[in-house]
Protein backbone atom coordinates (compact mmCIF):
# COMPACT_ATOMS: atom_id res chain seq x y z
CA UNK A 1 0.00 0.00 0.00
CA UNK A 2 1.46 3.30 -1.11
CA UNK A 3 0.48 6.79 -0.05
CA UNK A 4 1.27 9.91 -2.09
CA UNK A 5 0.57 13.48 -0.95
CA UNK A 6 -1.01 16.20 -3.06
CA UNK A 7 0.79 19.50 -3.42
CA UNK A 8 0.36 23.23 -3.60
CA UNK A 9 2.54 24.91 -6.16
CA UNK A 10 3.45 28.50 -5.32
CA UNK A 11 5.78 29.91 -7.96
CA UNK A 12 7.50 28.85 -11.15
CA UNK A 13 4.78 26.57 -12.54
CA UNK A 14 5.20 26.23 -16.31
CA UNK A 15 8.98 26.55 -16.21
CA UNK A 16 9.10 22.78 -15.62
CA UNK A 17 8.10 22.19 -19.24
CA UNK A 18 10.97 20.79 -21.34
CA UNK A 19 10.42 23.43 -24.05
CA UNK A 20 11.54 25.95 -21.48
CA UNK A 21 14.06 24.18 -19.28
CA UNK A 22 15.99 22.75 -22.23
CA UNK A 23 16.91 26.36 -22.99
CA UNK A 24 17.15 27.81 -19.47
CA UNK A 25 16.82 26.20 -16.02
CA UNK A 26 13.22 25.96 -14.80
CA UNK A 27 12.38 26.29 -11.11
CA UNK A 28 9.31 25.54 -9.05
CA UNK A 29 8.67 26.07 -5.35
CA UNK A 30 5.94 23.91 -3.88
CA UNK A 31 4.80 22.17 -0.71
CA UNK A 32 2.93 18.96 -0.06
CA UNK A 33 -0.29 18.93 1.98
CA UNK A 34 -2.10 16.46 4.20
CA UNK A 35 -4.41 15.21 1.45
CA UNK A 36 -3.42 11.92 -0.08
CA UNK A 37 -3.87 9.35 -2.79
CA UNK A 38 -3.51 5.69 -1.92
CA UNK A 39 -2.64 2.93 -4.33
CA UNK A 40 -2.97 -0.71 -3.44
CA UNK A 41 -1.30 -3.44 -5.46
CA UNK A 42 -2.33 -6.96 -4.57
CA UNK A 43 -1.66 -10.40 -6.06
CA UNK A 44 -4.83 -12.43 -6.72
CA UNK A 45 -3.77 -16.07 -7.15
CA UNK A 46 -7.28 -17.40 -7.83
CA UNK A 47 -8.29 -14.73 -10.33
CA UNK A 48 -6.35 -15.02 -13.62
CA UNK A 49 -7.15 -11.45 -14.60
CA UNK A 50 -6.03 -7.91 -14.31
CA UNK A 51 -8.32 -5.99 -12.01
CA UNK A 52 -8.28 -2.20 -11.71
CA UNK A 53 -10.47 -0.56 -9.11
CA UNK A 54 -11.15 3.16 -9.01
CA UNK A 55 -14.50 4.87 -9.64
CA UNK A 56 -14.99 1.95 -11.99
CA UNK A 57 -13.92 -1.65 -11.70
CA UNK A 58 -12.20 -3.19 -14.68
CA UNK A 59 -11.58 -6.91 -15.10
CA UNK A 60 -9.57 -7.83 -18.19
CA UNK A 61 -7.39 -10.63 -19.55
CA UNK A 62 -4.49 -8.53 -20.74
CA UNK A 63 -3.16 -5.13 -19.61
CA UNK A 64 -3.61 -3.73 -23.13
CA UNK A 65 -7.37 -3.97 -22.60
CA UNK A 66 -7.33 -1.73 -19.50
CA UNK A 67 -9.07 1.60 -20.01
CA UNK A 68 -7.33 3.42 -17.18
CA UNK A 69 -4.56 5.04 -19.21
CA UNK A 70 -1.90 5.30 -16.50
CA UNK A 71 -2.37 1.77 -15.20
CA UNK A 72 -2.41 0.33 -18.72
CA UNK A 73 0.77 2.16 -19.78
CA UNK A 74 2.58 1.33 -16.53
CA UNK A 75 1.79 -2.39 -16.65
CA UNK A 76 2.78 -2.67 -20.30
CA UNK A 77 5.97 -0.68 -19.75
CA UNK A 78 7.02 -2.75 -16.75
CA UNK A 79 6.05 -5.86 -18.68
CA UNK A 80 3.66 -7.07 -16.00
CA UNK A 81 1.72 -9.39 -18.28
CA UNK A 82 1.24 -12.27 -15.88
CA UNK A 83 -2.36 -12.13 -14.70
CA UNK A 84 -3.46 -12.32 -11.08
CA UNK A 85 -2.97 -8.76 -9.91
CA UNK A 86 -5.37 -6.11 -8.71
CA UNK A 87 -4.63 -2.43 -8.48
CA UNK A 88 -6.92 -0.13 -6.55
CA UNK A 89 -6.83 3.55 -5.81
CA UNK A 90 -8.39 5.65 -3.06
CA UNK A 91 -8.23 9.42 -2.74
CA UNK A 92 -9.02 12.03 -0.12
CA UNK A 93 -10.07 14.42 -2.88
CA UNK A 94 -11.63 14.07 -6.32
CA UNK A 95 -9.56 14.52 -9.50
CA UNK A 96 -8.88 17.91 -11.09
CA UNK A 97 -8.59 19.96 -7.92
CA UNK A 98 -5.39 21.55 -9.23
CA UNK A 99 -3.42 19.93 -6.42
CA UNK A 100 -1.41 17.65 -8.68
CA UNK A 101 -3.41 14.51 -7.98
CA UNK A 102 -2.83 12.73 -11.29
CA UNK A 103 0.93 12.90 -10.85
CA UNK A 104 0.67 11.87 -7.19
CA UNK A 105 -1.22 8.84 -8.43
CA UNK A 106 1.46 8.16 -11.04
CA UNK A 107 4.25 8.26 -8.42
CA UNK A 108 2.34 5.96 -6.07
CA UNK A 109 1.57 3.58 -8.93
CA UNK A 110 5.18 3.37 -10.13
CA UNK A 111 6.46 2.91 -6.60
CA UNK A 112 3.86 0.23 -5.94
CA UNK A 113 4.33 -1.73 -9.16
CA UNK A 114 8.08 -1.71 -8.72
CA UNK A 115 7.69 -2.95 -5.14
CA UNK A 116 5.40 -5.68 -6.53
CA UNK A 117 8.34 -6.67 -8.74
CA UNK A 118 10.63 -6.60 -5.70
CA UNK A 119 12.33 -3.33 -6.57
CA UNK A 120 12.73 -0.34 -4.25
CA UNK A 121 12.74 3.02 -6.00
CA UNK A 122 14.51 6.04 -4.54
CA UNK A 123 12.52 9.28 -4.39
CA UNK A 124 14.27 10.50 -7.50
CA UNK A 125 13.71 7.24 -9.36
CA UNK A 126 10.02 7.25 -8.45
CA UNK A 127 9.64 10.86 -9.65
CA UNK A 128 11.43 10.07 -12.89
CA UNK A 129 9.45 6.87 -13.47
CA UNK A 130 6.18 8.75 -13.00
CA UNK A 131 7.33 11.61 -15.23
CA UNK A 132 8.31 9.16 -17.93
CA UNK A 133 4.94 7.45 -17.64
CA UNK A 134 2.94 10.64 -17.95
CA UNK A 135 5.06 12.66 -20.35
CA UNK A 136 6.81 10.12 -22.59
CA UNK A 137 4.49 7.14 -22.58
CA UNK A 138 1.18 9.00 -22.39
CA UNK A 139 2.31 12.14 -24.20
CA UNK A 140 0.76 14.52 -21.73
CA UNK A 141 1.89 18.12 -22.23
CA UNK A 142 2.89 18.55 -18.58
CA UNK A 143 6.12 19.13 -16.71
CA UNK A 144 7.84 17.17 -13.95
CA UNK A 145 7.16 19.41 -10.96
CA UNK A 146 4.20 17.44 -9.61
CA UNK A 147 5.90 14.07 -9.77
CA UNK A 148 8.91 15.46 -7.91
CA UNK A 149 6.75 17.28 -5.35
CA UNK A 150 4.74 14.14 -4.58
CA UNK A 151 7.74 11.85 -4.45
CA UNK A 152 9.96 14.01 -2.22
CA UNK A 153 7.38 15.70 0.00
CA UNK A 154 7.72 18.90 2.04
CA UNK A 155 8.65 22.42 1.00
CA UNK A 156 11.07 22.20 -1.90
CA UNK A 157 12.67 24.10 -4.72
CA UNK A 158 13.03 21.93 -7.80
CA UNK A 159 15.41 23.05 -10.48
CA UNK A 160 14.91 21.49 -13.90
CA UNK A 161 18.22 21.61 -15.76
CA UNK A 162 18.74 21.71 -19.54
CA UNK A 163 20.36 18.24 -19.40
CA UNK A 164 17.09 16.87 -17.92
CA UNK A 165 18.55 16.41 -14.45
CA UNK A 166 16.65 17.84 -11.49
CA UNK A 167 18.14 19.45 -8.38
CA UNK A 168 16.06 19.21 -5.23
CA UNK A 169 16.59 21.74 -2.47
CA UNK A 170 14.55 21.18 0.62
CA UNK A 171 13.46 24.45 2.25
CA UNK A 172 14.41 24.53 5.90
CA UNK A 173 11.39 26.30 7.33
CA UNK A 174 11.03 26.19 11.10
CA UNK A 175 7.79 25.16 12.76
CA UNK A 176 6.76 28.66 13.80
CA UNK A 177 7.03 30.09 10.32
CA UNK A 178 5.38 27.04 8.80
CA UNK A 179 2.39 27.22 11.16
CA UNK A 180 2.16 30.99 10.77
CA UNK A 181 2.04 30.53 6.99
CA UNK A 182 -0.65 27.85 7.36
CA UNK A 183 -2.69 30.25 9.49
CA UNK A 184 -2.76 32.72 6.61
CA UNK A 185 -3.86 30.24 3.96
CA UNK A 186 -7.45 29.71 2.95
CA UNK A 187 -8.13 27.08 0.34
CA UNK A 188 -11.46 26.72 -1.47
CA UNK A 189 -12.49 23.98 -3.83
CA UNK A 190 -14.60 25.60 -6.53
CA UNK A 191 -16.21 22.50 -8.03
CA UNK A 192 -15.29 23.80 -11.48
CA UNK A 193 -13.13 21.32 -13.38
CA UNK A 194 -11.13 21.44 -16.56
CA UNK A 195 -8.20 19.13 -17.35
CA UNK A 196 -4.82 20.76 -16.83
CA UNK A 197 -3.51 19.61 -20.19
CA UNK A 198 -6.02 21.77 -22.11
CA UNK A 199 -4.52 24.90 -20.61
CA UNK A 200 -0.95 23.65 -20.60
CA UNK A 201 -0.88 22.50 -24.22
CA UNK A 202 -1.77 26.03 -25.11
CA UNK A 203 0.84 27.46 -22.75
CA UNK A 204 3.54 25.35 -24.38
CA UNK A 205 3.29 27.18 -27.66
CA UNK A 206 3.66 30.45 -25.80
CA UNK A 207 7.10 29.76 -24.38
CA UNK A 208 8.91 31.12 -27.43
CA UNK A 209 6.93 34.33 -27.43
CA UNK A 210 7.23 34.90 -23.69
CA UNK A 211 10.66 33.51 -23.01
CA UNK A 212 11.73 36.44 -20.81
CA UNK A 213 8.58 36.13 -18.71
CA UNK A 214 9.36 32.46 -18.13
CA UNK A 215 12.87 33.34 -17.01
CA UNK A 216 11.37 35.81 -14.54
CA UNK A 217 8.99 33.11 -13.32
CA UNK A 218 11.86 30.70 -12.74
CA UNK A 219 13.86 33.39 -10.93
CA UNK A 220 10.92 34.45 -8.76
CA UNK A 221 11.44 31.22 -6.80
CA UNK A 222 14.44 32.79 -5.07
CA UNK A 223 12.54 35.86 -3.91
CA UNK A 224 9.64 33.72 -2.74
CA UNK A 225 12.00 31.51 -0.77
CA UNK A 226 13.64 34.51 0.90
CA UNK A 227 10.27 35.97 1.88
CA UNK A 228 9.08 32.59 3.13
CA UNK A 229 12.15 32.13 5.33
CA UNK A 230 11.82 35.71 6.59
CA UNK A 231 8.15 35.18 7.44
CA UNK A 232 7.08 37.98 5.06
CA UNK A 233 3.64 36.54 4.33
CA UNK A 234 2.24 39.78 2.94
CA UNK A 235 5.14 39.93 0.49
CA UNK A 236 4.44 36.34 -0.53
CA UNK A 237 0.79 37.17 -1.14
CA UNK A 238 1.78 40.09 -3.34
CA UNK A 239 4.09 37.86 -5.37
CA UNK A 240 1.34 35.30 -5.88
CA UNK A 241 -1.06 38.01 -6.97
CA UNK A 242 1.41 39.27 -9.56
CA UNK A 243 2.12 35.71 -10.62
CA UNK A 244 -1.55 35.05 -11.26
CA UNK A 245 -1.82 38.17 -13.39
CA UNK A 246 1.23 37.03 -15.34
CA UNK A 247 -0.16 33.55 -15.81
CA UNK A 248 -3.38 34.93 -17.22
CA UNK A 249 -1.41 36.97 -19.73
CA UNK A 250 0.39 33.80 -20.92
CA UNK A 251 -2.74 31.99 -21.94
CA UNK A 252 -4.27 33.06 -25.22
CA UNK A 253 -7.64 31.46 -24.54
CA UNK A 254 -9.76 33.38 -22.07
CA UNK A 255 -9.19 32.25 -18.48
CA UNK A 256 -12.18 30.78 -16.78
CA UNK A 257 -14.11 33.95 -15.96
CA UNK A 258 -15.92 32.40 -13.05
CA UNK A 259 -12.65 31.39 -11.38
CA UNK A 260 -11.32 34.88 -11.90
CA UNK A 261 -14.48 36.26 -10.31
CA UNK A 262 -14.03 34.00 -7.29
CA UNK A 263 -10.47 35.22 -6.95
CA UNK A 264 -11.51 38.86 -7.16
CA UNK A 265 -14.32 38.31 -4.65
CA UNK A 266 -11.79 36.94 -2.15
CA UNK A 267 -9.52 39.92 -2.69
CA UNK A 268 -12.50 42.22 -2.22
CA UNK A 269 -13.23 40.54 1.10
CA UNK A 270 -9.76 41.24 2.44
CA UNK A 271 -7.32 38.66 1.06
CA UNK A 272 -3.78 39.94 0.45
CA UNK A 273 -3.34 37.76 -2.61
CA UNK A 274 -3.57 34.20 -3.78
CA UNK A 275 -3.65 32.02 -6.82
CA UNK A 276 -5.66 29.54 -8.77
CA UNK A 277 -4.10 26.15 -8.22
CA UNK A 278 -3.42 23.93 -11.17
CA UNK A 279 -3.34 25.15 -14.73
CA UNK A 280 -5.78 27.98 -14.27
CA UNK A 281 -8.89 26.27 -15.50
CA UNK A 282 -10.68 25.68 -12.21
CA UNK A 283 -10.05 23.41 -9.27
CA UNK A 284 -9.03 25.24 -6.11
CA UNK A 285 -8.56 28.88 -5.30
CA UNK A 286 -6.06 29.69 -2.57
CA UNK A 287 -5.99 32.96 -0.67
CA UNK A 288 -3.42 34.39 1.65
CA UNK A 289 -5.23 36.51 4.17
CA UNK A 290 -4.67 37.87 7.66
CA UNK A 291 -6.56 35.68 10.17
CA UNK A 292 -8.97 38.49 11.22
CA UNK A 293 -10.15 38.86 7.61
CA UNK A 294 -10.73 35.15 7.10
CA UNK A 295 -14.26 35.04 8.51
CA UNK A 296 -15.41 37.60 5.99
CA UNK A 297 -13.72 35.76 3.11
CA UNK A 298 -15.40 32.50 4.15
CA UNK A 299 -18.80 34.19 4.18
CA UNK A 300 -18.13 35.81 0.82
CA UNK A 301 -17.18 32.47 -0.71
CA UNK A 302 -20.22 30.73 0.70
CA UNK A 303 -22.47 33.35 -0.80
CA UNK A 304 -20.59 33.23 -4.08
CA UNK A 305 -20.89 29.43 -4.38
CA UNK A 306 -24.61 29.69 -3.62
CA UNK A 307 -25.23 32.51 -6.08
CA UNK A 308 -23.37 30.77 -8.87
CA UNK A 309 -24.84 27.35 -8.19
CA UNK A 310 -21.57 25.66 -7.31
CA UNK A 311 -22.84 23.14 -4.74
CA UNK A 312 -19.46 21.44 -4.50
CA UNK A 313 -17.72 24.71 -3.70
CA UNK A 314 -16.42 24.70 -0.14
CA UNK A 315 -13.45 25.37 2.07
CA UNK A 316 -10.73 22.76 2.27
CA UNK A 317 -8.58 23.14 5.40
CA UNK A 318 -5.02 21.90 4.89
CA UNK A 319 -1.75 21.44 6.72
CA UNK A 320 1.68 21.23 5.15
CA UNK A 321 3.56 17.96 5.33
CA UNK A 322 7.15 16.79 5.09
CA UNK A 323 6.92 13.24 3.88
CA UNK A 324 6.55 12.24 0.25
CA UNK A 325 5.32 9.09 -1.44
CA UNK A 326 5.78 6.20 0.96
CA UNK A 327 5.16 2.51 1.03
CA UNK A 328 3.02 2.19 4.16
CA UNK A 329 2.73 -1.55 4.00
CA UNK A 330 4.76 -4.03 2.03
CA UNK A 331 3.45 -7.49 2.61
CA UNK A 332 5.75 -9.41 0.35
CA UNK A 333 6.10 -12.81 1.98
CA UNK A 334 8.34 -15.21 0.21
CA UNK A 335 8.91 -18.95 0.45
CA UNK A 336 5.94 -19.44 2.75
CA UNK A 337 7.50 -17.95 5.89
CA UNK B 1 45.01 23.86 35.29
CA UNK B 2 42.81 26.78 34.28
CA UNK B 3 44.70 27.05 31.03
CA UNK B 4 43.92 23.39 30.28
CA UNK B 5 40.25 23.94 30.98
CA UNK B 6 40.19 27.05 28.82
CA UNK B 7 41.81 25.16 25.96
CA UNK B 8 39.30 22.35 26.14
CA UNK B 9 36.39 24.78 26.22
CA UNK B 10 37.88 26.77 23.36
CA UNK B 11 38.10 23.62 21.25
CA UNK B 12 34.54 22.71 22.12
CA UNK B 13 33.44 26.26 21.32
CA UNK B 14 35.13 26.11 17.97
CA UNK B 15 33.47 22.79 17.12
CA UNK B 16 30.07 24.13 18.07
CA UNK B 17 30.72 27.28 16.09
CA UNK B 18 31.52 25.26 12.96
CA UNK B 19 28.53 22.95 13.12
CA UNK B 20 26.71 22.39 9.81
CA UNK B 21 23.49 24.18 10.71
CA UNK B 22 21.78 23.37 7.42
CA UNK B 23 22.40 19.67 7.89
CA UNK B 24 20.94 19.76 11.39
CA UNK B 25 17.89 21.53 9.97
CA UNK B 26 17.63 18.81 7.31
CA UNK B 27 17.67 16.24 10.10
CA UNK B 28 14.63 17.98 11.65
CA UNK B 29 12.81 17.63 8.32
CA UNK B 30 13.71 13.93 8.12
CA UNK B 31 12.47 13.29 11.66
CA UNK B 32 9.26 15.20 11.01
CA UNK B 33 8.65 13.21 7.82
CA UNK B 34 9.19 9.91 9.64
CA UNK B 35 6.65 10.98 12.27
CA UNK B 36 4.07 11.79 9.61
CA UNK B 37 4.37 8.39 7.99
CA UNK B 38 4.35 6.57 11.32
CA UNK B 39 7.88 5.34 10.79
CA UNK B 40 10.51 4.54 13.36
CA UNK B 41 13.92 5.98 14.02
CA UNK B 42 16.73 3.54 14.77
CA UNK B 43 19.73 5.01 16.52
CA UNK B 44 23.02 3.36 17.36
CA UNK B 45 26.71 3.81 18.04
CA UNK B 46 29.65 2.19 19.87
CA UNK B 47 30.69 2.83 23.47
CA UNK B 48 29.89 6.39 24.52
CA UNK B 49 27.91 6.87 21.33
CA UNK B 50 25.68 3.94 22.28
CA UNK B 51 25.12 5.55 25.67
CA UNK B 52 24.11 8.76 23.90
CA UNK B 53 21.81 6.87 21.59
CA UNK B 54 20.12 5.34 24.64
CA UNK B 55 19.82 8.71 26.35
CA UNK B 56 18.42 10.34 23.22
CA UNK B 57 15.76 7.68 22.75
CA UNK B 58 14.29 8.32 26.19
CA UNK B 59 14.33 12.09 25.64
CA UNK B 60 12.92 11.95 22.16
CA UNK B 61 10.18 9.47 22.94
CA UNK B 62 9.12 11.04 26.23
CA UNK B 63 10.58 14.47 26.97
CA UNK B 64 9.29 15.90 23.68
CA UNK B 65 5.76 15.13 24.85
CA UNK B 66 6.31 15.46 28.58
CA UNK B 67 3.89 18.33 29.13
CA UNK B 68 1.07 16.42 27.48
CA UNK B 69 1.62 12.80 28.42
CA UNK B 70 -1.98 12.38 29.54
CA UNK B 71 -3.30 13.21 26.10
CA UNK B 72 -3.70 10.55 23.45
CA UNK B 73 -1.37 11.88 20.82
CA UNK B 74 0.89 10.13 18.42
CA UNK B 75 4.44 10.10 19.76
CA UNK B 76 7.82 9.49 18.20
CA UNK B 77 9.05 5.94 17.95
CA UNK B 78 12.80 6.09 18.42
CA UNK B 79 14.50 2.79 19.12
CA UNK B 80 18.09 2.14 20.15
CA UNK B 81 19.81 -0.79 18.50
CA UNK B 82 20.42 -3.40 19.68
CA UNK B 83 17.36 -3.14 21.86
CA UNK B 84 18.68 -5.54 24.52
CA UNK B 85 22.07 -6.67 25.82
CA UNK B 86 21.12 -10.22 24.96
CA UNK B 87 20.71 -9.28 21.33
CA UNK B 88 23.99 -7.38 21.39
CA UNK B 89 25.97 -10.28 22.80
CA UNK B 90 24.18 -12.89 20.71
CA UNK B 91 25.11 -11.14 17.49
CA UNK B 92 28.62 -10.30 18.67
CA UNK B 93 29.35 -13.79 19.94
CA UNK B 94 27.75 -15.78 17.15
CA UNK B 95 28.19 -13.60 14.09
CA UNK B 96 30.91 -11.16 15.03
CA UNK B 97 30.97 -7.59 16.25
CA UNK B 98 30.50 -6.24 12.74
CA UNK B 99 26.93 -7.52 12.86
CA UNK B 100 25.69 -6.02 16.14
CA UNK B 101 23.75 -3.18 14.44
CA UNK B 102 23.06 -4.64 11.02
CA UNK B 103 21.67 -7.85 12.48
CA UNK B 104 18.90 -6.24 14.56
CA UNK B 105 18.29 -3.55 11.93
CA UNK B 106 17.41 -6.27 9.44
CA UNK B 107 14.78 -7.52 11.87
CA UNK B 108 13.10 -4.17 12.33
CA UNK B 109 13.62 -1.77 9.47
CA UNK B 110 10.76 -0.91 7.07
CA UNK B 111 10.57 1.48 4.13
CA UNK B 112 9.16 4.39 6.14
CA UNK B 113 11.88 4.45 8.82
CA UNK B 114 15.06 6.48 9.27
CA UNK B 115 18.33 5.81 11.04
CA UNK B 116 20.72 7.91 13.07
CA UNK B 117 24.24 6.51 13.11
CA UNK B 118 26.63 8.00 15.66
CA UNK B 119 30.35 7.45 15.21
CA UNK B 120 33.16 9.80 16.20
CA UNK B 121 35.58 8.36 13.64
CA UNK B 122 32.87 7.72 11.10
CA UNK B 123 34.71 4.54 10.21
CA UNK B 124 33.42 1.82 12.58
CA UNK B 125 32.74 -1.20 10.43
CA UNK B 126 29.63 -2.29 12.33
CA UNK B 127 28.12 1.19 11.87
CA UNK B 128 28.97 1.32 8.18
CA UNK B 129 27.44 -2.09 7.54
CA UNK B 130 24.13 -0.93 9.00
CA UNK B 131 24.31 2.38 7.12
CA UNK B 132 24.96 0.63 3.81
CA UNK B 133 21.99 -1.64 4.39
CA UNK B 134 19.68 1.31 5.14
CA UNK B 135 20.90 3.08 2.03
CA UNK B 136 20.25 0.01 -0.11
CA UNK B 137 16.64 0.13 1.13
CA UNK B 138 16.35 3.89 0.42
CA UNK B 139 15.89 4.59 4.13
CA UNK B 140 17.30 8.05 5.03
CA UNK B 141 20.52 8.06 7.04
CA UNK B 142 21.42 10.83 9.48
CA UNK B 143 25.15 10.48 10.09
CA UNK B 144 26.55 12.04 13.25
CA UNK B 145 30.33 11.95 12.99
CA UNK B 146 33.54 13.64 14.18
CA UNK B 147 37.29 13.81 13.35
CA UNK B 148 37.38 13.93 9.54
CA UNK B 149 33.86 12.52 9.13
CA UNK B 150 35.11 9.22 7.77
CA UNK B 151 33.09 6.99 5.51
CA UNK B 152 29.91 7.67 7.50
CA UNK B 153 29.91 11.32 6.47
CA UNK B 154 30.37 10.31 2.84
CA UNK B 155 27.48 7.85 2.92
CA UNK B 156 24.98 9.77 5.05
CA UNK B 157 22.05 11.62 3.47
CA UNK B 158 22.21 14.15 6.29
CA UNK B 159 25.81 14.92 7.20
CA UNK B 160 26.13 16.13 10.78
CA UNK B 161 29.88 16.27 10.98
CA UNK B 162 31.77 17.80 13.92
CA UNK B 163 35.26 18.52 12.59
CA UNK B 164 37.90 17.90 15.27
CA UNK B 165 41.41 16.70 15.72
CA UNK B 166 41.63 12.90 15.39
CA UNK B 167 41.23 11.11 18.70
CA UNK B 168 39.53 13.99 20.56
CA UNK B 169 36.58 11.88 21.61
CA UNK B 170 35.72 14.10 24.56
CA UNK B 171 35.05 17.09 22.35
CA UNK B 172 33.24 15.18 19.62
CA UNK B 173 30.98 13.33 22.01
CA UNK B 174 30.23 16.47 24.01
CA UNK B 175 29.14 18.26 20.85
CA UNK B 176 27.18 15.22 19.67
CA UNK B 177 25.32 15.43 22.97
CA UNK B 178 24.46 19.06 22.23
CA UNK B 179 23.16 18.17 18.75
CA UNK B 180 21.02 15.31 20.04
CA UNK B 181 19.57 17.57 22.75
CA UNK B 182 18.94 20.21 20.11
CA UNK B 183 16.78 17.72 18.18
CA UNK B 184 14.78 16.95 21.29
CA UNK B 185 14.38 20.63 22.25
CA UNK B 186 13.23 21.61 18.76
CA UNK B 187 10.46 19.05 18.68
CA UNK B 188 9.52 19.69 22.30
CA UNK B 189 9.05 23.40 21.55
CA UNK B 190 7.28 22.57 18.29
CA UNK B 191 4.90 20.18 20.00
CA UNK B 192 4.22 22.55 22.91
CA UNK B 193 3.50 25.31 20.40
CA UNK B 194 1.00 23.13 18.54
CA UNK B 195 -0.72 22.13 21.78
CA UNK B 196 -0.95 25.75 22.94
CA UNK B 197 -2.53 26.75 19.64
CA UNK B 198 -4.95 23.86 19.92
CA UNK B 199 -5.80 25.00 23.43
CA UNK B 200 -6.51 28.51 22.19
CA UNK B 201 -8.69 27.17 19.37
CA UNK B 202 -10.88 25.09 21.76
Amino acid sequence: MIRAPLRMSFVGGGTDLPDFYHRSPGRVLSATIDKYIYVLVNPTPLVDKFMVKYQKTELVDHPKDIQHTRVRAALLDLDITKSGIEIGSFADLPAKTGLGSSSSFAVALMKGLNAYLGKTLSREEAAEAASRLEIELLGEPIGKQDQYAASFGGFNIFQFNPDDSVDVESILLDYKKKLEFEDHILLFYTGITRPASSVLSDQKSKIDKNFETYIQMADSVFEFNERLLAGDIKGIAKMLHEGWARKKSLSSSAPNMLVDEIYNAGLGAGAWGGKILGAGGGGCVMFIAPPPAQGKIRERMQTFFKEHELPEGRELPIHFTHTGTDILLNNHYQNGF
Amino acid sequence: MEEYIKQFLARTDESIHNLPIKEIAKAFNVLQAVYERDGRIYVFGNGGSLAMATHWVSDFNKTVFSHHLGKQVKRFQAIRLPTTESELTAWANDEGFDMVFLGPLQNYMREGDAIIAISSSGNSVNILKAVEYAKSCEVPVIGVSGFDGGKLNELADVKIFVPTEKGRYGIVEGVHGVILHLMTEYFKDYFNHVMERRGRAD
